[in-house]
């Protein structure tokens, strides 16, 4: 089976001449489909940048990244958003829910951006919520629900065009312990259905429940397929 | 994405803000409404000395004495005035000329028993009546019999004799007028009042009567006048009327010591003047206008800095560049053609309010209206495109790390 995401020799380079950051340096790593798996490192250690490069918001400097068998650096800015909406689902920190919509509304948003019809809309977004545990939930704004649900109104919104991908930010960053394992429920969940996920995370706790732990130290990969012991080792360490 | 869907969404958050999109509208209602109300104004005055421009009757020519050359030969020579002479003169001399009235005035106290009044005593011939069409409501006008015998003889404009009598039968009493008895012969019709010359409220009298008991014989060339208003046969003999008068009064005076209007020549003059006064009322409401287009643009780049975080998101989940710039864009022209809409209503309304207090019947004029709301649509488009292009230019991924 081909790679989902493959990075080729890929580097990023913020800035020039003195102020010049090599966020990424030659980086070569590649996620199957289907893969449950989560990028560690300390702040600076270029993990954010792959997290973009991986979500097609941001271009290689140099070296390739195919997505879904698309080399990402020769597509425009369209293209990209066309990939984003229809094949990555991104969860947030913040959730980033539009606080003037409701649940229903928020879910719908991608669909709105692929040009589905608004009954459509409406009936998948349901769904999707549903299937995230927040079927009496879906005429709510935003601030009527506690961080937990809000995360999961994110996780519906992102799975609502059925992604290849699953894209989280620390998406237990600001969730208590409690909600933490049932929003990782959901992504274990959502990953036994076969679809691909991949998170950024500081927390040990958090990656140990992935399959893989791929980290990261002054943009280049350290460690790949890490044991849950060396990680806990490490992460004592960092 | 469809521009429906844009549509919904740009009015799902203005929405969402109600009183900021209200208040930044304000600034193009008020922009709006003024230029409507102006423009109608500036319209309404132009219609109104129009009116009174017309109702001096048609093919009127004025006489009047006095030009910058006589002025211009230094303090010996006093110019010389238009003489009831030369209102007879151009009566028997020029072909082209139905009738002939010359006039004068002066102010004065008219009186009936013990009501008194100050009115504009007016010395007139009998043609005053053809030239100026004016028409007699009871008794007759003043009779060529009149002004050869100097005859005590008043005919009283329509109000003044309301005023003075109170609904007594005028013909046949006695006013006096300067302390002089006048006998009533005749009552004018309602008329109105005309460039602020109003007859309704003054008294006729023969001119050679006004010249010998009121005023006194003041030039030396005969019987003083004002002013000679002149009926020309047709609408095609104006110019002609014009011309043989010129020579006719420079032959008389030796000079061209007078000057000689038209309605036409009033009303290009009044339309010239009514006209720049429009362009310019118009030229300073658009001003707020372009105030209120600014104001749009301020709110709209405080909103995208405000909404960066909603940005990046929607470029995440798939927004393409285009689709973010004509969000904005569209909330940037709703917010400035709602405005430019309510501007309009609001201009209108003031516009029947002032038609109903003032004379002036101003009208909501279609072009103002087409031009206002055009303006303001495209004013909103003007001041979008840099807000929506910044937005639309955000990088998605530091827009969404500014917490």
């Amino acid at each position: 089976m081909p790679d989902l995401i493959r990075f080729q020799n890929l580097s990023k380079v913020y800035g020039s001449g003195n102020t010049e950051v090599k966020a990424l340096w030659q980086v070569s790593m590649a996620i199957a489909p289907g893969e449950y798996c989560s990028i560690m490192g300390p702040s600076g250690s270029g993990k954010s940048t792959a997290m973009n490069m991986i979500g097609c918001l941001d271009r290689p400097s140099s070296g390739e990244y195919f997505f879904d068998g698309q080399d990402v650096g020769q597509l425009g800015e369209a293209d990209l958003a066309l990939i984003r909406n229809r094949k990555i689902g991104f969860v947030f920190q913040q959730f980033h829910l539009l606080p003037q919509l409701t649940a229903l509304d928020n879910v719908s948003l991608p669909m709105v951006y692929a040009g589905i019809s608004s009954a459509v809309r409406n009936e998948r977004a349901a769904e999707a919520l549903t299937q995230v545990g927040l079927g009496q939930r879906l005429h709510n704004r935003p601030n009527q629900l506690s961080g937990g649900q809000q995360q999961r109104v994110a996780i519906a919104r992102a799975i609502v065009n059925q992604p290849l991908l699953i894209l989280a930010d620390e998406p237990t960053g600001a969730l208590d312990t409690q909600t933490t394992k049932d929003v990782m429920a959901i992504f274990e969940q959502l990953n036994a259905e076969g679809i691909t996920v991949v998170m950024v995370t500081h927390e040990p706790e958090v990656a140990q429940l992935t399959h893989r732990v791929i980290w990261f130290r002054d943009g280049q990969v350290l460690n790949d397929h890490m044991s849950p012991e060396d990680m806990r080792q490490t992460a004592f360490f960092t | 994405m469809d521009f429906t869907e844009s549509f919904k969404m740009a009015a799902k958050t203005l929405a969402a803000n109600k009183l900021r999109s209200s208040l930044t509208m304000l600034g193009i209602i008020i922009g709006n409404a003024s230029v409507i109300a102006m423009v109608g104004l500036g319209e309404g005055a132009q219609q109104f000395i129009n009116g009174q421009l017309q109702s001096l009757g048609p093919n009127v020519l004025f006489i009047i004495p006095g030009s910058r050359e006589t002025r211009e030969l230094g303090g010996l020579e006093v110019p010389r005035n238009l003489v009831v002479a030369d209102a007879e003169a151009i009566a028997t001399q020029v072909p082209s000329v139905k009738a002939v009235a010359p006039e004068n005035s002066t102010q004065g106290v008219v009186s009936y028993r013990n009501r008194n009044t100050n009115s504009t005593i007016v010395g007139t011939t009998e043609d005053f009546l053809t030239v100026r069409s004016f028409e007699v409501e009871k008794g007759r006008f003043l009779t060529p019999l009149d002004q050869r015998r100097n005859s005590l003889v008043v005919v009283l404009g329509n109000q003044l004799a309301e005023r003075l009598f109170e609904g007594e039968a005028a013909l046949g009493k006695q006013v006096r007028i300067r302390g002089i008895t006048f006998d009533v012969v005749g009552v004018l019709e309602q008329k109105g009042s005309s460039l602020g010359l109003n007859y309704d409220d003054s008294v006729m009298i023969p001119i050679t009567t006004l010249a010998s008991r009121i005023v006194g014989r003041t030039s030396p060339y005969g019987i003083e006048v004002s002013f000679i208003s002149v009926s020309a046969n047709s609408q095609e003999s104006m110019d002609t009327a014009e011309f043989q008068i010129t020579n006719l009064l420079r032959l008389r005076h030796g000079g061209d010591d007078f000057f000689i209007n038209s309605q036409d020549t009033l009303l290009e003059i009044a339309d010239t003047v009514t006209g720049a006064l429009t362009l310019m009322l118009a030229a300073i409401a658009s001003i707020s206008l372009v105030v209120g287009g600014i104001g749009i643009m301020n709110i709209m780049l405080v909103s995208v800095r405000e909404r960066t975080q909603e940005i990046g998101l929607r470029k995440a989940i798939g927004a393409s560049q285009q689709d973010i710039l004509v969000q904005f864009l569209i909330e940037a022209i709703i917010l400035s053609a709602l405005g430019g809409l309510i501007g309009t209503a609001l201009g209108a309304s003031s516009i029947l309010v002032i038609s109903v207090l003032s004379p002036f019947e101003a009208g909501v004029s279609t072009s103002a209206v087409l031009v206002a709301v055009g303006v303001s649509g495209g004013i909103g488009l003007f001041f979008g495109v840099v807000p929506a292009r910044q937005a639309a230019r955000l990088d998605p991924i530091v827009a969404l790390r500014s917490a």
